[in-house]
């Protein structure tokens, strides 16, 4: 291995590609009928989807008691999976608004891809307050709307600000995300000889002929709307965690909340990124343009952000104690060594002692190891959201109301309903626009911009 | 210009507004007008609608209300009131006083009705027994009334199966058959249970004289029997003493479960806690001693527990005799024998020789006799004065002795008996295997079985006679010596049933054409007139008395009896009953379902035994230590085996029993009860045996071993190891549970208020002042001996559902109030503490501010409320519950047991129209029975009166069988409510947290000697 000239900057994409390879490239799988791989996977998904709709079907006939929620675990797999997804949805903003901000061209080759993660993520985080709702038809209440009996909500409950957090995220997401697209579309228009996709592409496109002028507008929409991403990083899972943060429960009643769940957040979205990833560069051929080097740098990430979601899990231990609230303590020990100290001890592995392997280049760089360490991580980070809902909320204050939380299979059904969701949307997605924005990439190639530098480019 | 802008004139005068004119224009229809009518009408200023406007607009209403009113959600016809019974105001209940025959006690109750339908059971308050109180199975017996399951019309078996045939041809088939009988000499067997209506008994001697082979046999699946015969021996008596526990200083319990299930209870509770009230100045405190195998309520009560093996407690009682006659061997022996707690039990022989005369010791209805016959020496030494002098127990028919029970069915086997009427009764479940009575009702001509729905017995009867439930008859009972309680029916019969004593009574008039309702009510009458009026010396006529004795329903009398008590040394010799090396079986009543018959009652499978708090199954309790050395654990399937028989039962480790001692509850294992009640647990009357060598309900010569398998007995409180060093006295460490020692509270009153400290806790916002009302609970857990008769209460007065088994393995028991158990201290010895757990109301509750569209929210007299419309099921106000007492909907539970067997019609009538009946998703909690509060208002509000917070009563406050619950409100100065508040001895579950509940509790103080604090 040679070693590294820190002088040169690593090439974003490798090999210097022509800009009409790069369009033929990334619109390959849209040009051209999906293989047997695509068609058994969409298999899988849409399998999943349908058996997991089932599920969510069966609940809605007979009630949410089909579930293992009870009365002291009034929330189980619902809003476990619901903080999940959520939090699965924070990389794409994050790579492609806080890394555009801060200038960090690595994040080009994977942002498109983020982003519609990002998106499909908050439509399954959405799908679960909305059901996990006893009577689900009646959610409109969530809203506030003008009515004749001037019932208004109650602006005080944090579940009212997770509507608001939930819905501004997905809607700033859709659009940044949108008018990213639409230099594409406006590519993919003009090489199509199609007649239909032509029109569609038309349409979307809205007029894009890729003058100076529209350059210029969209850079700074670009950037105006990453800039409202930004924040909206910070306040969604903040506001999450504020579900829990404003409550009373001993586990849940923590100013570290904030900060510890948007690391947490951070640290699930790029696992499920990098994970996904692997495989789209691979069945497309795309690993000059998604690169080991991107790869390199979302493992970085994750052990950073891990390794702080280790530290919360420990400062949370040293303020149960040094606060020497004997409910708080208690709680603490509970999760370690109480009925589902198995739950927290997964957890603590998945999330804080294996991504220590990220220190070692080699498994940095190495798609297997890093590809099953991603999948570990999103493994703990499930299991830390059922750690805190679960384990808090079954043994509170009065030890006479303790009592057990075991899901059923409706609840796996559901969960495994959420997966199918996203994972048929990734499909779809693939197939249906641009995996990786071509306009961004064509102006990281080496050699695209004019340089100042000077060296070898 | 349109129509108002022109003034229309009749004629000048009119125009001219000539004052003549306009009066007379105003008075035409004067004579036609109610008076006043017209008075002040100007027609200038009425509105300028227009006739053509009116008509149109009145048009469009009325075709809107047709529109609005038809077939929208058809919910079935609506029958108007229009000829409305004169006692009957819609909307308001009407009480009516009458007598609960669900077990032998006959407490007397009164009848909440509402538009003819019973709603609800309350205690008498006039009656001088129960006082207002009535035990959980009473108060659930309105379950009964309306089960599905009730037999709605008479059946008779065919060739196998029953087919329904009508009153008249079954009356004139059974008076033929009965009749046949007399005439081959054969017997004819009336079977009952026991007989408490001195009218019933006037009937059977009618009855007999009529058809004169008649016999007539009563039997309880438990009872009193051997306490009766040794008190016949000791003291010449028939019947048992009243004891006055109020009086008694120092109580000692052999194994007598007096609070919960032996003798009548519901008195026992409120009589023994009169002496351990906080609130009377400068009150002592009586000292309660159980010694005990198993644990039962009253166990859990004491002061000092002993346990001890049931089967050594005869030689507990005669070591203790000799304690007091200054011979301490025989006492020091079983202490070193059974590692008995030493100070308990010499305390236990100082307390009882210091107070002498104020000290009585009592046997659990267990035993055999001659243990009761040691502890009436025991009182004899004593010189107890506990005994009432004013009533006498004495049984209006003695139950059967075994030997004649055994001797009838001889005679059915060997066809001597013609005909078996099973008077509401159900031997062939009852009665012991031994009998083989089931076998011996196939060689009977003919068997009639009375009852309210088909069961073990009916199953193998050629008629099947469907009767009216207690709230549909009439009745007389004499509990005891100058007490006479009158029961009336409260609502028609609601099917084609007939009260059992009416269609015998129509045996007798052999006219069964000529039957009428009220044939049994003119017996009594005439009985009562005949043999009551004239020894209660009334001083009005028998009209008057009478209608004032269904009116209270219960007439209180002079009636002598000798109450001297001389002790008789006959029977009293040495322990009869002696340990052995084998395990004990013990086998109780159950808790709330009587004999079983209650079976089908899911309110009552599903109410939490007070120790266990399990629900819906029996089990063999054992001690930890003891299924250790069984090498079992709990929901371990095991093999008992006492007198040749074996019967398998899950395994329950129940804390602080005696090793060596298996105790399992009666009354379960029923086969045809009904969709609810079948094969719920085991049937242990399987165990009993007839000529059993102890008695009926203890064996010594029992084998366990472990059995193949497991079975999961649920329960609504989580097992966690106590003796655990994070979970052993959780309760005490987070001070959900204060407790003190009634000599340190004697001295120093404030050691509560000091132990707390100030608590100083403060508001970002301003407090709300409460200045109409606000409303509060105090329980003083003193009293409160966790009977579970608030929570019977709660559960029909604000329709909570039956969830069944399932659900309440899954943490989804809906009942608003529960009773938390903990156990202090170890495993082997534990201290049991009870308190009532309900909504707080705090005023600043952490559910409000979660709830994200509002729905659970404060009213300004201080309730936390919810609005079940609003609720959309989020369950977050249920998280954010330090109490954990809100309750969620997670199906429509009516729907989802036993194929919607609670959403069947006739249970429908059971619902108090006053408390809206949830429906799935949504969230619900106590709301301090907030239509009661409402209910006083409006009486405010119609009497022109503040609204007076001492009248509002809740549920559970009216069932608290000691009055540990006070209920009112707190802006009123004098209350008692503020007097619970402000007790020194008062204080908050969860103070710290800031969430200001106003359930006030009373510590708990154990007359115990004080420990040295560490």
């Amino acid at each position: 291995m040679s070693t590294i000239d820190y002088t040169q900057e690593l090439p974003t994409v490798e090999g210097k590609p022509s800009a009409q390879s790069i369009d033929d490239v990334i619109s390959k799988p849209l040009d051209t009928k999906p293989g047997n791989l695509w068609k058994i996977l969409i298999t899988i998904t849409s399998l999943m989807l349908l058996v997991g709709g089932g599920a969510l079907g069966w609940t809605f006939y007979k009630g949410i008691g089909v579930w293992g929620n009870n009365n002291p675990v009034g929330w189980g797999f619902d809003i476990v999976n619901f903080v999940f997804w959520v939090g699965i949805g924070h990389a794409g903003t994050l790579i492609s608004a806080v890394l555009f901000l801060l200038r960090q061209r690595w994040r080009t080759g994977i942002a498109r891809f983020a982003e519609a993660m990002t998106i499909f993520a908050v439509m399954c985080a959405g799908i679960f307050p909305a059901i996990h709702t006893g009577r689900a038809w009646l959610d409109g209440y969530l809203f506030p709307y003008p009515n004749a009996n001037n019932i208004w909500v109650n602006f005080t409950s944090p579940l009212l600000w997770d509507v608001f957090a939930v819905s501004t995220y997905f809607t700033v997401s859709a659009i940044f995300w949108y008018v990213g697209l639409m230099p594409d579309f406006a590519t993919l228009r003009d090489r199509t000889t199609n007649t239909l996709k032509k029109n569609i592409y038309s349409i979307l496109s809205l007029g894009w002929r890729h003058s100076s002028r529209h350059w210029q507008h969209y850079e700074k929409a670009y950037m105006i709307l990453a800039g409202f991403a930004t924040p909206l990083v910070l306040s969604v899972h903040t506001i999450v965690s504020f579900d829990f943060a404003v409550s009373v429960i001993p586990g849940w009643h923590t100013t570290i909340f904030p900060p510890y769940f948007v690391a947490g957040a951070v640290f699930s979205g790029f696992a499920m990124v990098q994970n996904v990833l692997i495989f789209v560069r691979q069945a497309f051929n795309l690993k000059h343009i998604i690169t080991i080097g991107h790869l390199e740098k979302m493992n970085q990430v994750m052990l950073l952000v891990g390794t702080m979601v280790g530290y919360a899990y420990a400062m949370e231990f040293f303020v149960a104690w040094y606060s020497g609230n004997q409910f708080e303590t208690f709680t603490f020990i509970n999760r370690a060594l109480g009925p589902y100290a198995w739950a927290y001890w997964t957890m603590v592995s998945c999330n804080v002692i294996f991504p220590q392997l990220f220190w070692i280049k080699k498994i940095r760089t190495t798609i297997l190891p890093m590809f099953i360490l991603g999948v570990v991580v999103n493994i703990g980070m499930w299991f830390e959201r059922f750690v805190i809902i679960v384990t808090s909320l079954s043994r509170d204050y009065l030890p006479s109301s303790w009592g057990m939380y075991t899901p059923t299979i409706y609840d796996l059904g559901i969960l495994m309903f959420s997966f199918g969701l996203f994972f048929t949307n990734v499909l779809l997605f693939v197939r249906a626009l641009p995996a990786v924005s071509i306009a961004e990439v064509k102006a990281v190639v080496d050699g695209a911009q004019p340089s100042h530098k000077g060296g070898h480019h | 210009m349109s129509d108002k802008d022109i003034n229309y004139w009749r004629g000048f005068n009119e125009l001219n507004s000539d004052p003549d004119f306009l009066k007379a224009k105003r008075d035409e229809f004067k004579d036609e007008l109610p008076e006043g009518f017209a008075d002040g009408l100007d027609t200038s200023k009425s509105s300028a609608v227009s006739r053509r406007t009116f008509l149109a607009l009145m048009a469009s209403s009325a075709a809107l209300a047709a529109t609005g009113c038809s077939d929208y959600r058809e919910k079935g016809a609506i029958i108007p009131y229009n000829k409305k019974p004169e006692e009957i105001t819609i909307g308001n209940p009407n009480f009516y006083a009458s007598t609960c025959t669900a077990c032998a006690n006959a407490c007397g109750i009164l009848i909440k009705t509402r538009e003819g339908r019973p709603i609800k059971i309350d205690g008498n308050p006039e009656h001088p027994v129960n006082k207002g109180k009535i035990c959980a199975t009473g108060q659930a017996n309105i379950m009964n009334l309306y089960d599905p399951i009730r037999l709605k019309e008479p059946m008779l078996k065919g060739s196998g199966s029953f087919s329904s045939v009508n009153w008249l041809d079954a009356d004139t088939k059974i008076i033929d058959e009965l009749k046949k009988a007399v005439a081959a000499g054969k017997e004819i067997a009336v079977i009952s249970h026991t007989v408490t209506s001195p009218t019933a008994k006037l009937l059977f001697e009618d009855f007999a004289k009529k058809y004169t082979t008649a016999k007539f046999y009563s039997y309880e699946l438990t009872n009193d029997i051997n306490k009766v015969n040794a008190f016949k021996k000791s003291f010449g008596k028939d019947g048992l003493p009243v004891i006055k526990w109020n009086e008694a200083k120092v109580i000692l319990s052999l194994e007598s479960d007096f609070l919960a299930k032996d003798g009548n209870f519901v008195e026992a509770q409120r009589l023994y806690t009169e002496s351990r009230d906080v609130m009377k100045k400068n009150g002592e405190f009586n000292k309660l001693y159980v010694v005990e195998g198993g644990f039962s309520l009253t166990g859990a009560n004491s002061d000092y527990r002993i346990k001890l093996r049931t089967d050594a407690i005869e030689e507990f009682a005669y070591a203790l005799i000799s304690a007091l006659g200054e011979n301490n061997s025989g006492i020091d022996e079983l202490i070193k024998k059974y590692n008995l707690k030493r100070e308990a039990v010499k305390s236990l022989v100082e307390d009882l020789k210091a107070n002498k005369g104020e000290a009585f010791v009592t046997a659990g209805a267990k035993f055999p006799e001659s243990t009761h016959i040691a502890v009436n020496k025991l009182n004899d030494l004593l010189a107890t004065k506990v005994y009432s002098k004013e009533n006498f127990a004495s049984p209006v028919m003695p139950l059967t002795a075994k030997a004649d029970i055994d001797a009838l069915v001889g005679r059915m086997n060997a066809g001597g008996v013609g005909a078996v009427v099973h008077f509401d009764t159900n031997p062939v479940y009852h009665f012991s295997p031994d009998y083989k009575y089931a076998d011996a009702l196939k060689k009977v001509g003919l068997v009639v079985t009375f009852a309210e729905a088909h069961n073990e017995t009916s199953e193998l009867s050629n008629y099947v006679l469907p009767v009216n439930h207690n709230f549909e008859s009439w009745g007389d009972h004499k509990p005891r010596t100058g007490v006479m309680s009158t029961q009336q029916p409260v609502i028609a019969p609601i099917y084609k049933t007939r009260q059992k004593e009416a269609a015998m009574l129509n045996w007798l008039a052999e006219k069964p054409e000529a039957y009428a309702e009220n044939i049994y009510m003119n017996y009594i009458k005439a009985n009562w007139e005949k043999s009551v009026y004239s020894v209660v010396s009334a001083k009005v006529d028998f009209k008057t008395f009478w209608t004032g004795a269904i009116h209270d329903g219960v007439i209180a009398f002079n009636e002598k009896f000798d109450d001297t008590f001389t002790f008789r040394p006959e029977g009293f010799n040495a322990p009869a009953l002696k340990a052995s090396t084998a395990a004990v079986l013990q086998l109780n009543r159950p808790n709330y379902l009587t004999d079983g018959r209650f079976a089908n009652n899911g309110w009552l499978q599903e109410l939490p035994n007070p120790i266990t708090k399990s629900v819906w199954d029996n089990y063999a309790s054992v001690s930890p230590t003891y299924a250790e050395q069984l090498g079992v654990k709990a929901n371990d399937m095991v093999e008992i085996t006492a007198g040749g028989k074996t019967v398998a039962a899950p395994v329950f480790v129940q804390p602080g029993m005696a090793d060596g001692v298996v105790a399992i509850d009666l009354g379960f294992g029923r086969t045809n009860a009904g969709p609810i009640g079948n094969g719920v647990g085991v049937n242990t009357i399987n165990f009993i045996s007839k000529n059993a060598t102890v008695s009926e309900w203890l064996y010594n010569d029992v084998k366990i071993a472990k059995a193949a398998g497991t079975y999961e007995v649920v329960s609504t409180q989580e097992h966690f190891p106590i003796d655990n060093e994070r979970y052993n006295d959780i309760h005490l460490k987070r001070e959900i549970i204060r407790e003190g020692v009634f000599e340190e509270y004697k001295e120093n009153p404030k050691f509560l208020k000091e132990e707390i400290g100030k608590v100083e806790l403060f508001n970002i916002v301003p407090s709300y002042e409460f200045t109409t009302n606000k409303w509060a609970m105090s329980i003083d857990l003193n009293k409160c001996t966790g009977c579970n008769y608030c929570v019977a209460a709660c559960n029909v007065e604000n329709n909570i559902p039956v969830v069944g088994k399932e659900q309440v393995g899954k943490n989804r028991e809906m009942m608003w109030m529960r009773i938390d158990r903990y156990y202090g201290g170890h495993s082997d010895d534990p201290r049991v503490s009870f308190q009532p757990m309900l909504c707080q109301h705090c005023d600043n509750a952490p559910c409000e501010n979660v709830c994200p569209v509002a729905a659970t929210n404060h009213s300004p007299d201080g309730l936390n409320q919810m609005a079940y419309n609003r609720c959309v099921g989020t369950r977050y106000c249920s998280n954010n519950c330090p109490y954990k007492v809100r309750r969620f909907n997670y199906f429509n539970f009516r729907d989802n047991l036993a194929d919607a067997y609670y959403e069947k019609d006739s249970l429908s009538l059971m619902h108090n129209p006053e408390v809206t009946v949830r429906s799935r998703g949504v969230m619900e909690k106590c709301t301090f029975c907030v239509q009661r509060i409402m209910d006083e208002r409006q009486h405010a509000t119609e009497e022109k009166r503040d609204l007076n917070g001492d009248n509002v009563k809740t549920a559970c406050q009216e069932a608290c069988p000691t009055s540990a619950i006070v209920f009112g409100d707190l802006t009123k100065k004098d209350s008692d409510i503020l007097k619970h508040r402000d007790h020194e001895l008062g204080y908050h579950v969860l103070e710290e947290i800031n969430v200001r509940p106003n359930v006030t509790y009373i510590a708990k103080l154990r007359n115990i000697k004080p420990e040295k604090k560490a």
